[in-house]
């Protein structure tokens, strides 16, 4: 009773670390930069995309132009979206151990483990968290899906302008689209996969907290500062497993 | 009807179709074709020079609504001079002839016209079971269909369900009915989509044949660009009203009676291409728009399966029951996710609690610095 005191509440089983841990740079700046913006932007995205599809404001006489504005927002929106996923599928390619593509693509034993652990631990079949550096397999192979569910709605997205305005370069891009699953389909997948989103954001703040509470790591702080807290030995881990695969 | 040898202009004179009478058609024609207005003159020239053209109208699995629109229309008489414009040698609703009279008059264009006449094909083609679902005078509709319309110059496919099924396909499609272009592939098909089809649609594509000798430009269903280029909402007068905002929430409100958008009621004009806004129906009177009803898009590709539900903005989730919207759907999931956290978040709480402190291990053995 007497550790619950002093640590505060469920703490107790939290060893003091002899050595302070280190400060690591996990999450470089485009990373945080894309992650901030892909947010702002789904925010905005979903709002303007839900009005779009149900305007649950009606205009009174006096009050102009209400759906153009939103889907001008939207569409601008849009294209913020566009560039901070490019910014980061470039990053994919440029950024460090951590942010790389290789930590995203399920293709080693370790990472399936990984994520076996990782179902253990929410499905309350372990105790303790298997601490990580970079991003737990689980969540790596979830990243992988919403980003390509990002990519599906940018395509269907900019397939959806098209109908509008095509120009010389998203016409011939996109508008072969609708000849083979119809603009009602592509609509609908627009809309659906928002939902997704909506489920990902809760989910992601939830695990994000209570992975930082366990971890007691700096996790949600790292993701404006780009900063980590990690033991010695855990980094050494760490790269010790990436040099093995 | 005049003798096939007879010019045009003799022949309207005859009927007392005055010129006036006769240039305003060719202006509205030119204007429905989106051709430039000094066309008008070169349209006029074409159809005052045309010898009679012999024409065939075949109907399937048909409503007989295409035939009615253009029958029906009154437009610088539409029916006056497109009909007399071609030699219609066949067409059961309007035709004199009955039985084996009449087949024998189609026998013979086939025969003795052949690559020269014009056939409209109104209504679907069944393929299920020998196509013994839909048949005229002993024989089936594709048997037809495969007899005549690739020995035509061009063939017409008027209305939905002669271009892709229309309402006879519609799921589950009992008879196997196709268009006219999967029926007999072969066929030099232009299609007129449209529940029923625009007979100024039709005239405009009749006369383009007549003036230029060929069929007007085609998008890849094969339908006219100056018909089916544009998007309904793109052209519709109340998009004033959907800028800014104004929209009808239920039959009858205030705003279904000032007129405003009807896209929360469902209205497919968004993901529609047709000219109807501007050529609009029983002479230029009126459209579904403006009459305060919704766009179905009847003149989409499988509109009866793919627009509908038809007072709904999204299609039918498949899997799901026929009154729950994707909305509905994904908010249900939403609020599940959100619901299973909380939950999951409690059961976190009361697992951190329920640890035990580790015990002998010291806390340095895990965190020794590494050795030089």
């Amino acid at each position: 009773m007497t550790e619950l005191t002093k640590h505060g509440w469920g703490e107790a089983h939290r060893p003091e670390p002899a050595f302070p841990p280190l400060r690591v740079y996990v999450w470089e700046q485009p990373v945080r930069v894309s992650h901030w913006f892909i947010f702002l932007a789904v925010v905005v995205l979903s709002f303007t995309g839900y009005y779009i599809h149900n305007p649950f404001i009606v205009a009174k006489s006096s009050t102009p132009f209400l759906m153009a504005t939103i889907r001008f927002i939207h569409v601008v929106t849009g294209f913020v979206f566009i560039s901070a996923f490019l910014l980061r599928i470039y990053w994919f390619f440029k950024g460090n151990e951590w942010s790389n593509w290789r930590a995203f693509v399920p293709v080693h034993r370790r990472q399936w483990r990984g994520m076996g652990r990782m179902v253990a631990y929410y499905s309350f079949l372990r105790k303790d968290l298997v601490h990580q550096v970079g991003h737990n397999a689980l969540a790596a192979v979830t990243y992988l899906v919403m980003f390509t569910l990002m990519f599906v709605e940018i395509i269907t997205g900019l397939t959806l302008y098209t109908q509008v305005r095509g120009g010389w370069l998203l016409a011939p891009l996109f508008s072969w689209l609708p000849r083979v699953i119809d603009i009602q389909y592509i609509r609908l997948t627009h809309f659906c996969i928002m939902f997704a989103f909506f489920a990902f954001v809760i989910h992601h703040v939830y695990s994000a907290v209570l992975v930082s509470w366990e971890e007691r790591n700096g996790l949600i702080e790292s993701i404006f500062t780009g900063y980590k807290f990690v033991p010695r030995d855990e980094l050494a881990e760490d790269s010790a497993r990436r040099e093995a695969d | 009807m005049f003798p096939s040898n007879q010019t045009f202009t003799r022949a309207l004179q005859q009927k007392g179709i005055n010129r006036r009478r006769f240039i305003k058609f060719c202006t509205a024609m030119t204007a429905t074709l989106a051709l430039p207005p000094r066309y008008v003159a070169q349209v006029a020239a074409a159809l005052e020079k045309a010898r009679k053209p012999v024409l065939v109208w075949l109907q399937f699995q048909d409503c007989a609504g295409n035939s009615e629109s253009i029958l029906r229309s009154s437009h610088p008489s539409v029916l006056e001079v497109v009909l007399d414009l071609f030699s219609w040698e066949y067409h059961e609703l309007v035709m004199a002839g009955a039985g084996h009279q009449a087949e024998a008059a189609l026998e013979r264009v086939v025969r003795e016209e052949k690559g020269k006449f014009l056939a409209v094909v109104e209504g679907a083609v069944p393929l299920a079971d020998d196509g013994v679902y839909c048949t005229v005078g002993g024989r089936t509709a594709l048997d037809i269909a495969r007899h005549v319309c690739p020995n035509a110059a061009a063939t017409i496919a008027a209305g939905a369900c002669a271009w892709d099924g229309g309402l006879v396909r519609a799921h589950p499609n009992p008879t196997g009915a196709v268009g006219i272009s999967e029926a007999v592939p072969e066929a030099n098909v232009i299609n007129l989509g449209g529940c029923p089809q625009n007979p100024a649609n039709t005239a405009a594509v009749l006369v383009h044949y007549l003036t230029f000798g060929q069929l007007p430009a085609m998008d890849q269903y094969h339908r006219p660009l100056f018909a089916y280029g544009r998007i309904i909402h793109d052209q519709c007068e109340r998009r004033a009203h959907y800028d800014a905002g104004r929209f009808v929430q239920e039959w009858g409100d205030e705003g279904h009676r000032k007129g405003w958008c009807l896209y929360k009621m469902g209205c497919k004009g968004p993901e529609a291409t047709f000219n109807c806004p501007s050529v609009r129906w029983n002479d230029g009177t009126s459209w579904p728009v403006k009459a305060g009803h919704g766009c179905l898009a009847c003149a989409s590709h499988r509109f009866w399966d793919v627009r509908s539900p038809f007072y709904e903005r999204l299609p039918q989730v498949p899997g799901f029951g026929a009154d729950v919207t994707a909305g509905e759907i994904g908010m249900g999931v939403t609020a599940a996710v959100a619901g299973a956290t909380i939950v999951h978040g409690i059961a976190s709480a009361i697992r951190d609690r329920m640890r035990t402190q580790p015990e002998a291990v010291p806390p340095q053995a895990s965190n020794q610095p590494p050795k030089a």
